[in-house]
């Protein structure tokens, strides 16, 4: 019986060793006359670009062809693969879509190839200003940005003339609204523990008049009177109810899912929900307004989230990757991408074409958010950085540690952080 | 030509088990990150330094060690029970100890989505249930005291089958006759559980307790597909913590360093439960002759 | 009957979970959101339809673990086999000592070895070669396969082996008409065992393998987890989960024996 068993195991093993050997004889066989290149992108950007890859690769038949490798949906399931790809060597794709924060330490991992010899000071010159920011280290230009994004305050235009300015403000329309039972909260926004709450603090701390860490010295600024106050209002927007509890557990989506049925006043978002809240099915279509985070007079910021395109050293196909990044990241591909899937353009010429304005006028809304962006700190420690921040900033909403213990314990996490690395003596 | 038939062998343990360890020892005395270009460079005992002031280690060690406690205490009861039942005989018994194994040979990630789903607020069944009873939703992949349970039940549910099967094969070398003079001296089944069946078992206890201690201090799949080490990092463990420092902050000196901690931290643990668990068990006289053939 | 209640119980606490994911692969989204009600349209076959049409179909990663599970196997035993014999002619006192650390490696947590292997992988360009993985795999279940081997030729009567001698037979040629026709149910539940394990191993996968095209079932399964593209995407979690038991569930059951009898003697013996 079981003699039985190992002979036909035997022959399975036999057969399949046979069909391995000649599947990849047949692949030797198949001669390759066009250039292939291969991006890696996350789902959305994968399905949102899918028409102008088609384009890219009717234009180019016979030439190149460009190859999408359609990556998981969530960007820090996205950041795993990549890296993991990249640990091994010869990754099996010439091109990656990159978020803002990822770039000092692929640059310093040493896994990408420089690309100003490519993109020249006038290339540089048509972005808008905020897209120009986040696509170089060290001196080197890495990225070429498909996309801008920056945090947005979101507001409704029915219930209010116009956008609160300073966070008294905000909490102050958020109570007058709710004891006229207009809506059941007042403002919704990213407080799960996850990178996402950095980019909501990052915009509390700037508009307080704090730095998380200064560029220049490396300082942090986490348990500085800014940097407390900006965690304590945060807290205190659930404490007062102006929040619901539930936001310690709300990503983007959760945020967009209550704003979106008419539940609150305002939202933290991304440009994306824009198109989302003008769908049929959105409560709230034609009364939403946008505007930059509140803060202090002059103060308000947004934070930079923006993705783009990078060679990985090693391809052998960079021209041609090049070429496929150029059509991706032209005007037309621009308007399209902004028509169709509500992404924000990163060149100039886009937000000054009157037609486009004329259709959306949103455009220029996000054209004025764009210009006060504000990237977050730019190390290759960032992840880990952030990930301390988060940590604390968690306990702190959910009200298991004062805002004041919570920053401290942040910023000498942090500054462990830092030293161990040797980033500072 | 002795030599010869255990050389390979040898030699790929080596290359496997022994290399990662020196390897390991020798990084964490380095700092190999990102910020050093991925070059490891020596940095004296800094590596070592931040571990023992990492709060997050030190609460992941927690984790990991209130983790595997807790699920390898469960498994060893409910496997000793399960042994129990199965060592009775009764129509249809092969069958149910082969549905039985089911779990165990079921790979970790397969059925922890399934366990996603299943602890679900608010559409999971046992949601559902606690709704039903009256305790209301526990929002269990949610909140960070209920999470860890969670990932405690997933654990128990695969790996008790394992334990009972070891423990079942211990069951029916105990000659029969051993219970029937017990019973003859007046003795009920409590009597015979713990003056025959615990001591003879011992040898058997041991080895899944020990098989199964180190392998849930190594927790990683089910943690990383269940709940990715949220909420809050309550669930994760210093296997996740050293994947996560390895490849998401690409600090491969640190990872390492977390690594040999752990590794030195399990041996000990092994030798001490082993020792506790010879002090525990009641010895018999008679056992290592029975066991031992 | 109260038998009968306890393995019910027994029953249901182990096959629970996989009934209700086989359930749930089956209910259209709907329906999953309100698992208890009745609803017109409960039954579909879409999240099926998802799964296997998906880019790369499901059915590509049950391959991919069939091939290292096999060749994994197969090289295991290779280098298992002569080992566990020699293990009894060599003195005893380094044969104890070694099936010590046998012991010793069988129990040690592996997942702490991901980070030499991974350095190993990409030392010698192993990455995203999928049959590259039934090395770590063969050495990974090296320890329990000698051991359980080995406790396979203490059970063959010395005898045996020296009228072989006497007839003029070299040790290969013993050692390929004698000795492993004798031993083979145990090889073959080792064999199970070893399949067993590489089918189901996950952290060094998940860092060897990148490439979508060459996951195992474990590492895709952790990746469905990763990337849902559906708003409620249980039920093709579900259909997942399912597609990636059964080849599990019927190994069990066809050689059931052979992979208690590996457990078992492993247990009793070890």
């Amino acid at each position: 019986m079981i003699m039985n068993q190992i002979h036909f195991l035997r022959r399975i093993l036999v057969s399949l060793i046979v069909i391995l050997i000649a599947s990849t004889c047949f692949g030797l066989v198949q001669a390759r006359t066009t250039e292939s290149v291969s991006f890696l992108m996350a789902a959305p950007f994968a399905d949102a670009t899918q028409d102008l890859v088609k384009q890219f690769n009717r234009e180019h038949r016979g030439e190149i062809h460009l190859h999408v490798i359609k990556g998981p949906l969530e960007t820090e399931a996205m950041s795993d693969l990549a890296i993991s790809s990249l640990l091994l060597g010869k990754a099996p794709f010439d091109g990656l879509l990159m978020d803002v924060t990822w770039l000092p330490k692929y640059a310093a991992a040493g896994w990408m190839e420089p690309l100003e010899g490519y993109f020249k000071q006038n290339d540089v010159d048509s972005l808008a200003t905020g897209a120009r920011e986040g696509n170089s280290y060290n001196g080197h230009l890495y990225r070429w940005p498909l996309t801008a994004d920056m945090g947005l305050l979101y507001y409704r235009t029915d219930l209010m003339e116009q956008p609160p300015e300073t966070p008294e403000d905000l909490v102050e329309v958020s109570q007058s609204l709710q004891k006229k039972r207009k809506v059941n909260w007042g403002y919704v926004w990213q407080g799960r523990q996850y990178e996402g709450l950095s980019c909501v603090y990052l915009e509390m701390i700037d508009g307080f008049g704090g730095d998380w860490i200064q560029p220049d010295d490396n300082q942090i600024g986490l348990n500085l009177k800014p940097g407390v106050e900006a965690a304590a209002w945060l807290q205190g927007l659930i404490d007062q109810g102006v929040s619901p509890k539930a936001v310690t557990n709300y990503a983007e989506s959760e945020a967009l899912q209550s704003f979106k049925v008419g539940d609150s006043a305002f939202m933290r978002n991304w440009p994306y929900a824009w198109a989302e809240l003008q769908k049929s099915d959105s409560a709230v279509k034609g009364n939403v307004g946008i505007t930059t985070m509140v803060a202090e007079p002059g103060r308000s910021t947004a934070t930079l989230g923006s993705w783009g395109l990078t060679v990985i050293k090693g391809s052998e196909h960079v021209d041609a990757a090049v070429e496929a990044i150029r059509f991706l990241t032209n005007d037309s591909a621009q308007k399209q991408l902004f028509l169709k899937s509500g992404y924000t353009p990163t060149q100039q010429s886009v937000f000054d074409d009157p037609e486009l304005l004329q259709q959306s006028p949103i455009l220029a809304e996000f054209g004025r958010a764009l210009k006060v962006v504000k990237p977050r700190p730019e190390t290759p420690l960032y992840a880990q950085v952030s990930d301390v921040l988060q940590r604390q900033l968690s306990s702190i909403l959910t009200g298991e540690q004062t805002p004041r213990i919570g920053m401290d314990r942040a910023t000498s996490n942090t500054n462990q952080i830092l030293i161990s690395a040797g980033d500072r003596p | 030509m002795i030599a010869f038939l255990l050389l390979p062998a040898l030699l790929l343990l080596l290359v496997v088990f022994v290399g990662p360890l020196f390897r390991y020892a020798w990084l964490s005395f380095h700092a190999d990150s990102v910020v050093t270009g991925l070059i490891a460079i020596p940095n004296g005992g800094a590596n070592w330094l931040r571990l023992v002031q990492d709060q997050r280690f030190w609460q992941d060690l927690g984790q990991t060690l209130r983790f595997s406690g807790v699920s390898v205490g469960l498994e060893l009861i409910l496997a000793l029970m399960i042994a129990l039942l199965l060592d009775q005989r009764w129509r249809g018994r092969d069958v149910v100890r082969t549905l039985t194994l089911i779990p165990w040979a079921l790979p970790t990630t397969v059925m922890a989505l399934g366990w996603r789903w299943i602890f679900n607020t608010p559409y999971g069944p046992i949601d559902h249930f606690t709704r039903m009873i009256g305790i209301g939703s526990l929002n269990i992949l949610g909140d960070p005291h209920f999470t860890w349970m969670a990932t405690v039940w997933a654990d128990v549910w695969k790996t008790t089958p394992f334990a009972a099967l070891i423990l079942l094969a211990g069951l029916q070398t105990i000659p029969v006759d051993l219970y029937e003079a017990v019973r003859l001296e007046g003795g009920n089944a409590m009597v015979c559980l713990r003056r025959i069946t615990l001591p003879l078992l011992r040898p058997y206890i041991l080895l899944a307790l020990l098989f199964r201690l180190a392998q849930a201090f190594g927790v990683f799949d089910l943690i990383q597909v269940l709940t990715g080490g949220g909420p809050a990092s309550s669930t994760e463990s210093v296997a996740l913590y050293a994947y996560w420092n390895a490849l998401r902050f690409l600090d491969f000196g640190y990872s390492a360093t977390i690594i040999m901690a752990s590794f030195i931290l399990i041996s000990l643990i092994c030798v001490v439960a082993w020792i506790l668990l010879q002090i525990i068990i009641p010895t018999h006289s008679k056992s290592q002759a029975v066991v031992e053939p | 009957m109260n038998r009968r209640f306890l393995v019910g119980l027994l029953l249901l606490w182990s096959l629970g979970p996989l009934l209700w994911q086989l359930y749930t692969s089956f209910c259209s989204d709907q329906a999953l959101t309100q698992p208890f009600a009745s609803i017109d349209q409960r039954w579909t076959l879409i999240h099926y339809r998802n799964v296997l049409t998906a880019n790369p179909p499901f059915w590509r990663y049950l391959v991919n673990s069939l091939l290292v599970g096999l060749s994994s196997t197969l090289l295991c035993l290779v280098l298992a086999l002569p080992a566990a014999y020699a293990l009894n002619r060599i003195p005893c006192q380094l044969s104890i000592m070694s099936r010590l650390a046998l012991v010793g490696a069988a129990l040690f947590p592996y997942v702490l070895l991901f980070l030499g292997l991974l350095e190993f992988a990409r030392g010698l360009n192993l990455g995203n070669h999928l049959l590259a993985l039934s090395f770590p795999y063969a050495a990974l279940s090296q320890p329990l396969a000698i051991l359980l081997l080995n406790n396979a030729f203490n059970d063959l009567p010395p005898e045996l082996e020296d009228a072989a001698k006497l007839e003029g037979l070299t040790l290969f040629q013993r050692f390929r008409w004698i000795l492993i026709p004798l031993i083979s149910p145990a090889t073959a539940s080792t064999a199970i065992l070893v399949f067993l394990f590489s089918w189901n191993e996950y952290p060094i996968a998940l860092t060897w393998i990148s490439d979508s095209s060459k996951l195992t079932l474990p590492v895709a399964m952790a990746r469905i987890a990763g990337s849902s593209i559906y708003s409620v995407p249980y039920g093709a979690y579900a259909a997942a989960t399912v597609l990636g038991s059964i080849p599990l569930v019927l190994l069990v059951l066809i050689f059931q024996k052979p992979i208690v009898s590996g457990l078992t003697s492993g247990a009793v013996k070890g």
